[in-house]
This record gives C-alpha cells, sequence and structure tokens, in this order.
C-alpha cells in the first residue's frame, strides 16, 4: 500500500495499478507501469516498472508529477492448458493444498506468486507427476503454516479420511515447512487404521525459482504415496543436493534448520525410505511399517487446545511456570539434558527450585510432560537427584524419546480424552504412533 | 579484410554490456570472501533447474529449451567464499554497502540519474550458473553518457548485480561451476544502440568504459574481471548477443566475424551465441523471451537519500578519462605509455612520485611499466621485496642527479638483493656516481683512435662506465675525438 497522499492523488487522477505512466520529478522522468507498493520500503515512494523489466522507486515529493498514459490490462490467469488422460494401469493420488506455495505460478509484472492446485497447474509445473499417478488435486486453504491451528489438524484429518473412502491410493499433503513436523504429529495420532500413505510435503525454497526443492520433493513424495508404506509421514530433501528424499516418520521428524533443503531429520530412529531423484526407486531403511491394506480409516480428531509448552533454562522463575495454570490444562517442559529442571537439593543461595510449583500444578490436576531439550536421545530421571526429584512428584516421561513438539500434541490430543490424571500418564507412556520407540538409533 | 566491408552501408548496429567486477572485501549478499584464490572444492553439490510456469501458463522459450536439454548441475563450494547463500540454502543478507558506493561513483562517473529507490529484481537465467535459477540485479544508473572523439555516446543504464557461477566444464549433460565467483559484485554498463561507427571504434569505446569504472580504483583486475557482451545486427540479419568476451582487444574481430556470419546465411536467427578465444563464436541458445525479471521479495527496497548521494559526489575519483589526457598533454607521455601506466599496478606510486619530485614523467613511467617488468621476466626480480618509500627514493636520487637514468635497473637489482639496504647504499656499492664529461673524455682516450669504426667505439667507452653517464653524451663524446 502507498501513502495515504499517493493513494489520494492516483484517485483524483484515475490511475490504478498496472497502468502506464509517466511520473516526473526536475530532470527525472520515467514511463512505466505503476506497480504496487509492496509490504517493504518507504511507502511514499512510487514503483515503476520500466519497459526493460526493473523496477524503481521515485520519491513522492510536492514537484512529482504523475500522468496517465495508458489504462493497463488486468492481469489474468489462463487455467493451464493441459489434457490429462487417465491411466488406468497407474495408481490414483490426491494432492491436497495446506498452504505454502510448494507449486505456484508466477506473474511476472508484480512478481506475485500464485498457488497452484488444479491438476493441470500441477501437471504443468511437474510434468513427472503423470509417470508416476494419477492425480488429483484440492486446495484446503491458503495459510501460513505458523498460523496452522488444531482446527486446521482437524479440517485436514477428515478431508483424508474422504480421499482415502473415494478411492485414492495415496494421499499427499503440500504444507508450509515451518510447522509442518507439528502436523505430520497431529495426523499421527489422530489418523488410525490407516489402509494408504499419507505424506506431508513442503519446500524450503520458494517455488517461483528453478531452484526449488519443491519439485524433487513432490516427485519423491508421490513415488512414497504410491508405495505399501501406510503411515503418516514427511517426505523432503534428504542432502543439499537434489538426490534423494528421506521418508520420515510424522512422530520423529523436526525441522532442524531454517533454511537448507534437507532441513528436516529423523530424530532417534531411521527414516522409512529413502525415494532416489531422478531414479524415482524406494529404498526402505525399515520394516516396522504398516502395510497398505484394505483397512478401513478411522479419524479420532477429539483434541484439547489447552496445553503449553515452555522451555527449561538457567534462572526461570518459578512464578513464570505458576501462571501456566491460569492458560492450560497441561503442560509440556523441555528438561536440560538427560530430564532435569532446577531442583536445588544443595539449597545454594542462589538457585531457585521448580519442584513446589510443578507439584502444586500436578496436584491440581494439569499433567507435567517432560522431553528433551537437547532433540536427540531418551529421557531418564533415574540418573541425577533432579531427574528423581521430578519422576518423584509425577512429571511424565521417564524413558520416553519423544521429540518436544511430539510430546505437546500427543498431551493436546490425550486430554481431548481424558482428564483422568492416571489415565492420562497411562496414555501418555503407551506408544500410539511411533513417538516412543524402544531402542533408540544408533 | 576488414578494409574490404563497409559497415556503415551494410546498416552495423552495435549495442554494448560491460560486466565489471567490484573488488570489495565481501560478496554482495553475503560475507564471503571475493579473493577467488581457493583451488580445491571443499565439497561438490548436485541439483537439477527446472522451468517455472507464468501467469499465461506458459513456460519461457529460451527457459524451457534450456530445461530440455535435462542438464545435472554439479557445483562446487569452496571454503571461506562459498556460503548457504551461494548454493541457495539461505535468503540473501542485506545488500553490500560498499558494492553500493562504489556502483554509485561508477554511476556518476558516467553522468547517470541515480534512483531514489532502487529495488532489487530476479533475472531469470536457466543456465545453471546462477544456484537460484536467477540473478539478482538493480538499476542504480540511467540516462547516462561517455564522450567519445567529441560525441556523446549514451549509457542507457547501469546495474548493480552479482556475478554468476563460473563454469568448469560441461560433458554429457553434466555441467561442473565453480561456486567462488558466484555473487561477487558487479555493474553492467549498457550503451545505446551504436550506429555508424566501425568495430575498431566499437571496441575503443569499450576500453574507454572499462577505463572509467578504474577510476574508482575498486574494481577487480585480471582474467574474467571484465566481460563484454556485445549485440550485433547488420540490416539483412537479426540482433544477435554475443555473451562473454573476456578479451577487449577481441571486440572488433568479433563484430567482423559475426557480420560475415550474417552475410553468409540465408535467414538469421535471433540467438546467444558464446565468445570463444579465437575471436569466432557458437551457437548457445535462442534469444531469451521478456517477462524474465521479477521483484526479489527478500531484500528490502533501499532509498538512496540526497545526503548519501551528495557524500558521494563529494568524493568523487578523478574520472580516468581526464587522467589520461592529463598524462599525455601535461605529462607528455605517449599514448601507449598513457594507457600502460593508468593499467599498471604501478599507477598510485607513478603518481605519488611526479606529484612530489622533479622527474621527467615518461622515465618515472617507463622505470614502472617497463623496466621493472623486464626484470621481473628476465631477471626473476622478486618486486615484493622492495618497499614503496625505496622505489620513491629512487627517484630523489635520480633528481639530485645521484646516478643517471640508465643505473635504474642496477639499483632495482640490488635492492631486490639487498632488502635490508637503501638506495644510498646501491649508489656507494655499485659505485654509481655519475662521470663528468670530463672523466668520461680521459677514459675514452684510451680507446677511441681516429678512424676507429664508430660504433665499436661508442661500444667499448659505454662498457666501461655505463650507468654512470647518459648514452648521448658518450655518443658526443666519441664524435668529438674521432674529428
Amino acid at each position: 500500500m502507498y501513502s495515504q497522499e499517493i493513494e489520494l492523488l492516483l484517485k483524483s487522477k484515475n490511475i490504478k495499478i498496472g497502468d502506464k505512466v509517466s511520473a516526473a520529478k526536475g530532470k527525472l522522468i520515467y514511463d512505466g507501469i505503476l506497480m504496487p507498493r509492496i509490504e517493504l520500503g518507504d511507502p511514499s515512494s512510487l514503483v515503476i516498472k520500466l519497459p526493460n523489466g526493473y523496477n524503481i522507486g521515485i520519491k513522492y515529493e510536492k514537484d512529482t508529477k504523475i500522468r496517465l498514459k495508458e489504462r493497463g490490462r488486468p492481469i489474468r490467469f489462463k487455467p493451464a492448458q493441459i489434457t490429462i488422460k487417465k491411466d488406468p494401469t497407474k495408481p490414483i493420488v490426491s494432492i491436497l493444498g495446506c498452504g505454502g506455495t510448494i507449486a505456484s505460478r508466477v506473474e511476472y509484472t508484480t512478481g506475485a506468486v500464485f498457488p497452484a492446485f488444479s491438476p493441470a497447474d500441477l501437471l504443468l509445473s511437474f510434468p513427472e507427476l503423470k509417470d508416476i499417478a494419477n492425480i488429483k488435486g484440492k486446495k484446503l486453504f491458503d495459510l501460513l503454516s505458523e498460523d496452522m491451528t488444531l482446527s486446521h489438524w482437524q479440517i485436514i484429518a477428515r478431508e483424508v479420511e474422504k480421499e482415502v473412502k473415494s478411492g485414492s491410493d495415496g494421499i499427499v499433503l503440500m504444507h508450509g515447512t515451518d510447522t509442518l513436523h507439528y502436523t505430520s504429529a497431529a495426523l499421527s495420532f489422530m489418523l488410525q487404521n490407516l489402509p494408504v500413505p499419507v505424506i506431508l510435503v513442503g519446500a524450503q525454497r520458494s517455488s517461483d525459482r528453478g531452484s526449488s526443492d519443491n519439485l524433487v520433493n513432490l516427485v519423491c513424495t508421490t513415488v512414497a504415496a504410491t508405495s505399501d508404506i501406510a503411515e503418516v509421514s514427511v517426505c523432503m530433501h534428504g542432502s543439499m543436493s537434489d538426490d534423494f528424499c528421506y521418508l520420515h516418520q510424522g512422530t520423529k521428524v523436526r525441522k532442524l534448520h531454517t533454511s537448507r533443503r534437507d532441513a528436516f531429520q529423523s530424530v532417534n530412529v531411521l527414516p522409512f525410505a529413502k525415494i532416489l531423484y531422478p531414479e524415482k526407486r524406494i529404498e526402505y531403511l525399515r520394516t516396522d511399517y504398516n502395510k497398505r491394506d484394505k483397512k478401513t480409516i478411522k479419524v479420532d480428531d477429539k483434541l484439547n487446545p489447552n496445553v503449553g509448552i515452555v522451555y527449561i533454562y538457567p534462572s526461570i522463575k518459578p512464578e513464570f511456570i505458576d501462571s501456566l495454570s491460569k492458560l492450560y490444562e497441561g503442560v509440556v517442559i523441555t528438561g536440560t539434558g538427560i530430564g532435569n529442571a532446577p531442583t536445588n537439593p544443595f539449597n545454594d543461595k542462589f538457585a531457585k527450585s521448580l519442584i513446589p510449583t510443578l507439584k502444586g500444578l500436578i496436584d491440581s490436576g494439569i499433567p507435567i510432560v517432560i522431553a528433551p531439550e537437547t532433540i536427540f536421545g531418551r529421557i531418564n530421571m533415574n540418573i541425577y537427584t533432579a531427574g528423581r526429584l521430578l519422576e518423584e512428584i509425577g512429571v511424565i516421561g521417564n524413558y520416553c524419546d519423544w521429540l518436544p513438539e511430539t510430546a505437546l500434541v500427543k498431551l493436546m490430543f490425550v486430554l481431548g480424552h481424558t482428564k483422568d490424571m492416571k489415565k492420562i500418564r497411562e496414555m501418555m507412556l503407551t506408544n500410539m504412533a511411533g513417538e516412543i520407540s524402544k531402542r533408540t538409533e544408533t | 579484410m576488414s578494409e574490404k566491408i563497409n559497415y556503415k552501408s551494410l546498416g552495423l548496429k552495435c549495442g554494448l554490456e560491460i560486466h565489471q567486477q567490484l573488488n570489495t572485501q565481501h560478496k554482495l549478499f553475503c560475507n564471503c570472501s571475493t579473493e577467488m584464490k581457493e583451488r580445491n572444492p571443499a565439497l561438490t553439490i548436485k541439483r537439477k533447474q527446472h522451468a517455472v510456469a507464468s501467469e499465461l501458463g506458459e513456460v519461457d522459450v529460451a527457459a524451457q529449451f534450456e530445461y530440455l536439454r535435462d542438464r545435472t548441475f554439479h557445483y562446487q563450494v569452496f571454503q571461506n567464499e562459498t556460503c548457504l547463500v551461494e548454493i541457495d540454502d539461505e535468503p540473501p543478507h542485506n545488500l553490500n554497502p560498499e558494492a553500493l558506493h562504489i556502483a554509485l561513483q561508477i554511476a556518476l562517473l558516467f553522468n547517470c540519474q541515480i534512483p531514489e529507490e532502487i529495488h532489487m529484481m530476479r533475472k531469470t537465467v536457466i543456465d545453471g550458473s546462477n544456484t537460484g535459477g536467477f540473478q539478482r540485479t538493480a538499476i542504480i544508473g540511467l540516462n547516462g553518457y561517455i564522450k567519445f572523439k567529441g560525441k556523446k555516446i549514451e549509457i542507457t543504464q547501469i546495474s548493480l548485480e552479482e556475478d554468476a557461477a563460473s563454469i568448469v566444464e560441461e560433458k554429457n549433460g553434466n555441467v561442473t561451476y565453480r561456486l567462488n565467483r558466484l555473487g561477487v559484485p558487479l555493474v553492467e554498463i549498457d550503451t545505446g544502440l551504436l550506429i555508424g561507427y566501425a568495430p575498431e571504434e566499437i571496441q575503443e569505446m569499450a576500453y574507454l568504459i572499462g577505463i572509467m569504472c578504474r577510476s574508482t580504483s575498486k574494481t577487480r583486475h585480471g582474467i574474467g574481471s571484465i566481460r563484454q557482451d556485445i549485440n550485433v545486427s547488420i540490416r539483412k540479419g537479426a540482433r544477435v548477443e554475443v555473451k562473454g568476451v573476456q578479451e577487449l582487444g577481441l571486440i572488433a574481430k568479433i563484430i567482423e566475424n559475426e557480420v560475415k556470419r550474417q552475410l553468409t546465411l540465408k535467414k538469421v536467427e535471433e540467438e546467444t551465441r558464446i565468445a570463444k578465444l579465437d575471436g569466432t563464436t557458437e551457437f548457445a541458445r535462442p534469444l531469451p523471451g521478456a517477462n524474465r525479471m521479477y521483484p526479489e521479495t527478500d531484500l528490502e527496497p533501499m532509498a538512496i537519500t540526497k545526503e548519501y548521494l551528495e557524500s558521494i559526489k563529494k568524493s568523487l575519483p578523478e574520472p580516468w578519462i581526464n587522467k589520461m589526457e592529463r598524462f599525455k598533454t601535461k605529462l607528455r607521455l605517449s599514448d601507449l605509455l598513457a594507457k600502460e601506466i593508468l593499467e599498471s599496478e604501478y599507477l598510485n606510486l607513478f603518481e605519488k612520485t611526479i606529484s612530489s619530485k622533479r622527474v621527467e614523467p615518461s622515465i618515472v613511467a617507463t622505470t614502472f611499466v617497463s623496466t621493472i617488468k623486464d626484470l621481473e621476466r628476465r631477471e626473476k626480480i622478486d618486486m615484493s621485496r622492495i618497499q614503496e618509500h625505496k622505489l620513491l627514493e629512487i627517484f630523489d636520487y635520480l633528481q639530485d642527479k645521484k646516478f643517471v637514468k640508465e643505473a635504474i635497473p642496477e639499483v632495482i637489482k640490488y635492492l631486490a638483493a639487498y632488502p635490508q639496504n637503501g638506495v644510498g647504499d646501491a649508489v656507494k656499492e655499485l659505485d654509481l656516481k655519475p662521470l663528468s664529461v670530463s672523466e668520461v673524455k680521459e677514459i675514452a682516450k684510451g680507446i677511441v683512435t681516429p678512424g676507429m669504426n664508430f660504433d665499436k667505439a661508442v661500444g667499448i667507452v659505454m662498457s666501461k662506465v655505463r650507468g654512470k653517464i647518459d648514452a648521448q653524451e658518450v655518443m658526443k663524446i666519441v664524435k668529438s675525438m674521432m674529428k
């Protein structure tokens, strides 16, 4: 948006974004297309696209003159012109858009990136998909992944159920990457009795660039969607090269880098498989997965949103933990190291124990769950005094190698089903969707 | 050959795009070094690139062409010179302020208008030379000019952009690139349409443009640091872009060859061709279509404030074109010597010497551009062993007539051999104290006899007095004695 002053001027001259204009100030004269003001930079500078495609800005001042030269044509999207023939010998894969722009088309005038979800659009951008499967495409919502909520997870779960029941042989969920692993964990608990693969995929580099990881990720995901791994999983780049993707278990995967294309890694377990690109061949790394069969999918979407998570750190105030009781019915703490938190057993004059506060919360019916802030490794509260004190007051999580985010989502799921502390404890400590592994992989 | 072609009547039109690397400490969008000195890659990354559909539901012609070639790119990563930004695994950091400063200096030297706000763009490139599939580029100057033979040559646009990766090899659909050049700042200088000029004149303009950039003393030198793209067309032909001309001296030849090529063809296709080292070109791809440019949304547009621009104007260096004229007229250097000293690494020292010592400028220039070069080549002298102030001292002694100019090579050799000693030591130890005319006459008396061959006589006398008196003097003396 431009400044109010410019907006008024444009209105008075009947100039619209996209019109050909001549903007002049002193010796400076620029002829070109008036561009929309992107959110960054100075809103009182006019942005003009010159005939050679470059944009420049002109600071709007009293002596700035702007004149309409030619009315611009509105930018219209032509639907992708592709005839799709159904191949009865190939499986059907449904691709559902849950936000993020893994597939998109670029409008080169403004640089706007438009998400593409129709099968024709997808096949235009990723022609290789048609060699793998018959593609169905549907957009569920436009959303930044950080805006994802439990309600969105519930919608996704129901939509997956619909697609499976309508005969899809595999489901691909396109998703923004930031919270992708929360959604994969949630679906792992909600989607039960899965007959087909359900795979989440994203792209770390924007889809407008020829180098985007979207192509390799989506092709590998579609290959995995036709495999016999009937699990909720995440398929993303396995290295910085475009040579393979990993298929990660939905409850054991985490985004561990802000920008690299191999940001997603399996934690404490091996990925289910490696999908080689461009060979489109699956190399299985595990055998302990649910196989594709004719089961009937079941959706259990009862979730409790009143669950919080807090990082344990030096000098943390007990009052901070206590304040969570006003907002939440369950709390996950990320314990230091192997499962500790300040307990001050030596009565140090500076240290403050969290034990009384945590005990107060547990006694009032708020379960406290612990997960390792080291990300990798397993909680063991029997090693140090602090851990033993936490275990003693009823903190849940001993011997669990879950990820903090997975523990959070599981607690939402469990609290959607019971308020009984004994039952909560039992459900939390029972492996439901691979979130607690028996062995820690070397 | 070239004399036979009348370029004017053929309707030769050319356009120059000159790419000059800037000598900044860091790259344009990250803190990697721009030195490009690493030889062995730390690792190699394998990537594919694919065409991106536009809003019209079609893929750009040039882009698709490349795409269909189905190539795999192998990117070599170098320690300190490549980070996640270059391998397209991290967004760009802020625009390098040092690069912007130099680029704006160049734009002002070319009399350009400077935009009040700079918008970085993504220009689609799908040959793999940019890991992201696009090159970042922004206009930093418009509507400038440079004077050539009394006329104004239009400089339509100057942009600041990131250099592409350099190609190592291409084999069976596998293309290997070195990533250390990717992201090095460069300016692209575009001329207007050049009509009615001969190929040699176009080459001369390219030279002047390069010289102008070097006025900032912040441009890179050496192979590949300046590259020219030339648009060539004749009335009966089509616009052909010849990319990547690294040798300035090849420009005229390339234009001539391209005109000849177009003359032999029935139908000329618009296309991009790559310049080869022998001045011929080979087909690269069809000319890219329009609409390949869109905003770089990872970077904020940058305001160029009046205060900032004023501060750059105030400290603008002397344009080298003016400097070259000054060298020729005021310092009476020959055309060649003026060009050579401008391109010499000793330019600063030359100017320092000229401004502080009363020595003939051509002697100083010759010392820096040819004497030193000869010594380095023939005698393997290591100039890094001689401190700058000692080179200046040579001209102090020369000014005070402590030795004659013929002794300069001997002094330099001495200084390189004994880095702890000074010019005074050289004069003493090499016995360089100039001989007076009467002293030389005394020496010549025992050598020159009437009727002797003149050249032989001069030769013998010279061998006794070399480096202690001007050779012209010796000839005069010998001549007088043979009468």
